[in-house]
């Protein structure tokens, strides 16, 4: 007697148990599901994650940032610590090619600003022309920065499409107009600046990824106050050097991140601050952030595993329990094959593959369901993506493993049934 | 050890059972035994019936006739092959290949069409599907069923049944048909029916036929009535065919004495006593 003939006769008896096939099933359903739910998931929070990463000037960005020594004499930074235009300079020349920009800010002033009897918080920040490419923000209108506003310390400024709408009523209408701020403090001191408005940028972030970045500490909903100014402005306003407390560095795609990474910062490190006492260099990458959002996911997908493991075992002792019962149920028609002439290895075979195909069906709708899961959530997130091949061939395998081991007690008790008793059964 | 191929012996004799005991033990020094020692031969062709009443041992004898179930001790040739040592696997192939059961009950396996059900016996016995589908229409044409062939088990009625577990039970052509109170669950008007199947498949394919019943008028129609009670044969209508052919003696002799070095003088024994009778 065939596969193929077994195969028919077990689709025959779960579709005579419909309900109990089913209820049978559901262990191994919800085990497989959850496998399939959480590896979509987390294929689409990775790409999600990846595109915010992208969007930040991507991975090739580096960050490099004051520290404080472990041996540090000085709780206070001064501006011989800070990052100079020399050293700027320095860095583009010496790694001309590897790097492909620098970009930072200046420092930041909180302000005021009144339209139509309402006051609105801004905040300036001095920037340089490559900002932009770090952050989501594309030009609606206008022109960001450049470095003829920098040289010359023009009062120019970049609003938010948000804040163009709510001070001038629309995008286009903000251009050319003149922002009026005042300095928060407690009065005395007070400046009020006025700024000419060159270009609005667009603020295109989404629920989720603001969801997401608010998680790991980056306040997106802040940003939209932001209006950016020349740095040498900044510098005069704040009435300081032209010092940074850090500088972002993209290198030029396609290299080793962290290799030059390393060397800047070691060059840095051994040219400007071996003789200070109290700060060095340290750099970040944005693969090292990366990997906080791929530590939750593992995470998260461990738990699911265990869950998923429990299911597919509890599932799998269902499926054990129902064969039982079928074996039992069908006595009188195991006998009734023996005198037919089935040996104990087809009835055997034939039980088997029934435990198979329950498992495998079910683990075929725990695929389907999986992914529906798996999308439903990523439509919310905004993007979808299929679970890896990989996964699937082994949650389909594994059913069918499930199937085997489950079914194969009930199948033998069945093989070594008594013709003589079975078919005296009622 | 491994077991050497079986022996044949043709001898025209579809069945010999000679000497067959059966004893069933119920706890260590308690046996029971259901068959005291019975002999008889069945000639290839003819229609015979066993008849006792229930208690009698007829179950017993059938299940051993039918290879479901072994003898204690004597020896069952079936078709010329001793069977009565065979393993579990060698049994299956026998009840397979050479014997064809009708049951009370009819058993037919559910859910599963007239025409699958005529097939399961060529199944098992590795036919290919296209084989097993001409001769099951073949089959089912002879016990006039062509028409109910994707019919299910519950949308026939217990003649229909019956006839379906005749033409099942003819599927591998077996050595005999062995039908056990096959006309038991139904109405007397379906059961003359099955009946007159039964006599027709004798006399037009000269099938071997065991029919087992206690009903005495059905039992007269057939070419020989074996009667047993207490698990003895009480009267046989034709003992001509008792007695084992010489060549088969003298291999049953060698086998007992092999066996049971102490029985070996029983085979004159039962030749005088058939002899005698």
């Amino acid at each position: 007697m065939g596969i193929f003939e077994n195969v028919l006769l077990a689709v025959a008896g779960i579709k005579a148990n419909r309900m109990r096939s089913l209820l049978t099933m559901l262990g191994i359903i919800i085990g497989i599901s959850s496998v399939i739910t959480i590896n979509t998931l987390s294929n689409i929070l990775t790409a999600k994650i990846e595109g915010i990463y992208d969007s930040f000037g991507g991975i090739s960005l580096v960050g490099f940032r004051l520290t404080r020594k472990d041996d540090a004499v000085r709780e206070r930074v001064s501006d011989e610590d800070r990052f100079s235009a020399v050293i700027r300079d320095d860095i583009a020349e010496r790694f001309s090619d590897k790097v492909d920009y620098i970009s930072f800010s200046s420092g930041y002033i909180d302000c005021t600003t009144t339209s139509h009897h309402n006051m609105y918080d801004v905040t300036l920040y001095g920037v340089n022309k490559h900002y932009i490419k770090e952050y989501m923000f594309d030009i609606g209108a206008g022109r960001f920065i450049t470095d003829s506003d920098c040289e010359k310390g023009a009062s120019v400024c970049v609003i938010s499409d948000r804040q163009a709408k709510k001070l001038f009523g629309s995008v286009h209408g903000a251009l050319g107009k003149t922002l009026s701020v005042t300095q928060k403090g407690d009065g005395r001191f007070a400046m009020i600046l006025d700024f000419t408005v060159v270009g609005v940028y667009e603020y295109k972030v989404d629920a989720v990824t603001s969801m997401m970045l608010n998680a790991v500490g980056n306040d997106i909903e802040s940003w939209n106050t932001d209006v950016y100014i020349p740095y040498t402005k900044m510098n005069r306003l704040l009435d300081k050097e032209d010092f940074s407390n850090y500088i972002n560095v993209h290198i030029i795609p396609g290299l080793d991140i962290d290799g030059v990474a390393t060397e800047i910062k070691d060059y840095l490190n051994n040219t400007y601050y071996r003789k200070n006492d109290s700060y060095n260099i340290r750099y970040w990458t944005q693969e090292q952030e990366m990997s906080m959002f791929d530590e939750i996911l593992g995470t998260i997908s461990g738990v699911i595993a265990v869950v998923a493991g429990i299911s597919l075992l509890v599932g799998g002792i269902g499926v054990m329990n129902i064969m039982l019962v079928s074996v039992t149920e069908r006595t009188r028609e195991i006998g009734v094959r023996k005198a037919l002439g089935a040996p104990n290895s087809a009835i055997r075979i034939q039980f088997i593959v029934e435990s198979i195909i329950i498992c495998t069906i079910g683990g075929a709708i725990g695929i389907l369901l999986g992914i529906g899961v798996g999308n439903i959530a990523g439509i919310i997130v905004g993007r979808t993506a299929s679970p890896d091949l990989s996964i699937i061939i082994l949650s389909f395998g594994f059913s069918m493993a499930i199937g085997m081991f489950f079914g194969y007690y009930p199948a033998n008790k069945a093989a070594k049934l008594d013709p003589i008793e079975s078919l005296r059964y009622e | 050890m491994k077991k050497s191929a079986p022996e044949r012996i043709d001898n025209g004799f579809v069945i010999s059972a000679r000497d067959i005991v059966k004893k069933f033990y119920i706890g260590e020094p308690n046996e029971l035994e259901i068959l005291h020692g019975m002999s008889f031969n069945v000639p290839k062709g003819q229609f015979v019936s066993i008849v006792g009443q229930s208690g009698s041992g007829k179950s017993t004898l059938m299940n051993i006739i039918g290879a479901l179930d072994r003898p204690t001790s004597g020896i069952y040739y079936l078709d010329g092959l001793d069977v009565s040592q065979s393993n579990d696997k060698e049994l299956s192939a026998i009840r397979n290949k050479q014997i064809g059961f009708v049951f009370q009950t009819f058993n037919l396996i559910s859910r599963t069409s007239a025409l699958k059900n005529v097939e399961l016996p060529m199944m098992y016995a590795g036919l290919s599907a296209k084989e097993r589908r001409d001769r099951a229409k073949e089959l089912l044409e002879i016990v006039e069923m062509s028409d109910r062939s994707a019919h299910m088990p519950n949308e026939l009625s217990g003649g229909q049944k019956q006839r379906i577990a005749i033409a099942r039970a003819m599927a591998n052509d077996p050595s005999i048909i062995l039908a056990d109170e096959p006309t038991g669950a139904l109405d007397s008007k379906t059961g003359r029916l099955v009946m007159d199947l039964f006599h027709k498949l004798h006399r037009e394919q000269g099938k071997t036929i065991v029919l087992i019943t206690h009903n005495n008028e059905l039992a007269a129609e057939t070419d020989r009535i074996i009667t047993i009670a207490d698990g003895n044969i009480i009267s046989d209508s034709d003992e001509t065919v008792t007695q084992l052919p010489p060549i088969m003696q003298r291999h049953a002799q060698k086998k007992q004495s092999e066996q049971a070095p102490a029985q070996g003088e029983f085979v004159p024994e039962t030749i005088a006593a058939a002899d005698g009778a």
